[in-house]
């Protein structure tokens, strides 16, 4: 059998100040491997294809199944986790990019930390803390249920926000996993508490209103969390709590 | 980023900035941008697209419904008010957001991305043909509000150049299509078909009404440029028009009788 090689082509970058070089990479093929098992060969033995020596990838990675969400790239143009991106699907060589639109760290490796922050600005968790115990939380129905595990999946990827055409610098947009994760912890009867507040938090600037619905974050979501729905949903809750806000006050 | 700093340490945030919770009110405007395209601005454009669809029972049907339109109350504030102010506004917001998207068509061509590419490209085209539209249409040439019975010679000659009328043509189509796509956003963007498959129903709904306003405009435009009434005169008597809008106006102005005779 001949020895059968994959092509990979990745755009490094030392610091976030450092100029961008392409480096091409030659593996041999292996049954099932994937973008984030390529890189480990290239960290075994750092050789671009023309034989010069360089340095391993620097790139986020944890679980390899698409259930951490830490290693979103770009492949072949298009968001995506690498660890369920098989090379045997992908049309070869494999240009390997970091994502567009988050501060870059080194290589592959960007700084998502803005989503986190925004979960915190609208407050997503259900507060449970207290000085005492507050014993066992009220019932969800299976129909509630039904509706939130779907939501429950995010992996805080960041492929919705990267692939919107609303989410950049000039809007400040917010981003379809936030305004999902609202709708998540609004429905879910203790994490109700907040709900008025996570309203009006995304009615702020950069807030629910900023979506252009090109739908490209459920086309791009690997976990097919209906994020559409979710944004409908939600500028919808929000609206409504501002007309309020506004006859209340 | 991924160093060894205490998590409270503040740093220098570059990228994109994260949200604004509660403040400013973007949110206001452009919910006033998203409304305004359905009520005034999309209702005023079935009430254009039905009025010149008169254009087909000939000029004196045509100037009669002109006139009916300028004989409302308070004419020229409705006209301010309920279309060119909405109008400018909508126009105007619409650019500003278009300036803030970034098109990823390129790497991304799924369907919603192309509407959403269309919409803005659509949008564009109508405000520059509303803009000399209404230039030519309604501040220029002959004044139709005084002359109702010159309308239908004013449309002829406008069609006459075959690139005016390409012109037409085309944003006749775009326009349909930009406000039929804009009811189907705003229906998904207000929380009314929050569901996928609501979504694709009222989508169906939305392209009927686009294409049954697109084919009405394009047969009026037909009106005008076809053999049927050819070389209209150029201000034709509205007396001829037996049943009118509104009894008052049964008699016509003494301005478009002289005219005419």
């Amino acid at each position: 059998m001949a020895n059968k090689t994959i092509a990979l082509e990745i755009k490094r970058q030392s610091s976030p100040d450092a100029p961008a070089v392409w480096e091409k990479f030659e593996l041999p093929w292996r049954p099932g491997m994937n973008v984030i098992s390529a890189m480990m060969e290239i960290a075994a033995n750092p050789v671009t294809a023309d034989g010069q020596p360089t340095t391993p990838i620097t790139y986020d990675s944890n679980c390899l199944e698409e259930i951490c969400g830490s290693c979103a790239m770009r492949i072949n143009g298009k968001a995506r986790m690498a660890c369920s991106a098989l090379i045997d699907n992908l049309e070869q060589p494999i240009r390997i990019e970091p994502l567009s639109k988050f501060p870059l760290v080194r290589d592959l490796q960007v700084d998502r930390s803005v989503l986190f922050e925004n979960l915190k600005r609208v407050k997503a968790w259900v507060p449970i803390d207290g000085t005492y115990d507050l014993g066992s939380g009220p019932r969800i129905f299976p129909q509630v249920q039904e509706v939130n595990y779907p939501l429950s999946n995010c992996i805080s990827c960041t492929c919705c926000m990267e692939v919107c055409p609303q989410f950049n610098e000039d809007t400040g947009f917010v981003g379809a996993a936030t305004i999902a994760q609202v709708k998540l912890f609004n429905n879910n009867p203790t994490g109700k508490v907040f709900k008025e507040e996570r309203l009006r938090a995304l009615a702020g600037d950069g807030g629910v209103q900023e979506c252009g619905y090109a739908q490209n974050c459920v086309e791009a979501c690997p976990k097919q969390i209906p994020l559409t729905n979710a944004i409908s949903d939600v500028s919808r809750d929000v609206l409504i709590q501002k007309a309020k806000d506004f006859l209340r006050g | 980023m991924a160093t060894a700093q205490h998590p409270s340490t503040p740093s220098v945030r570059t990228g994109v900035q994260p949200l604004r919770a509660g403040q400013g009110t973007s949110f206001l405007w452009r919910k006033l941008h998203s409304l305004l395209g359905i009520i005034p601005i999309g209702a005023f454009l079935i009430e254009h697209l039905l009025s010149n669809y008169e254009a087909l029972k000939g000029p004196a049907a045509y100037g009669a419904q002109v006139r009916f339109l300028n004989s409302l109350p308070l004419v020229r504030v409705l006209e301010w008010v309920f279309i060119f102010l909405p109008i400018l506004y909508h126009g105007l917001y619409g650019l500003y957001i278009w300036m803030r998207g970034k098109s990823n068509l390129v790497y991304y061509p799924w369907a919603g991305n192309w509407m959403y590419t269309a919409q803005r490209y659509t949008g564009l085209i109508a405000i520059l043909y509303i803009g000399q539209h209404v230039l030519r249409q309604r501040f220029m040439g002959i004044s139709l509000p005084e002359n109702p019975g010159a309308a239908f010679a004013k449309v002829q000659h406008e069609l006459a150049n075959p690139w005016m009328l390409a012109v037409y043509i085309i944003a006749m189509i775009a326009i349909c299509w930009h406000f039929a796509y804009g009811i189907w956003l705003f229906a998904a963007k207000w929380g009314i078909t929050p569901g996928a498959a609501a979504r694709k129903r009222f989508g169906y709904v939305c392209a009927a009404l686009g294409f049954a306003l697109a084919v009405m405009g394009l047969v009026s435009i037909w009106a005008f440029v076809g053999p049927k009434y050819k070389n209209t005169p150029d201000i034709v008597p509205l007396a001829a028009v037996a049943v009118t809008a509104s009894p008052v106006l049964s008699a016509p102005p003494a301005a478009v009788i002289s005219a005419a005779v």
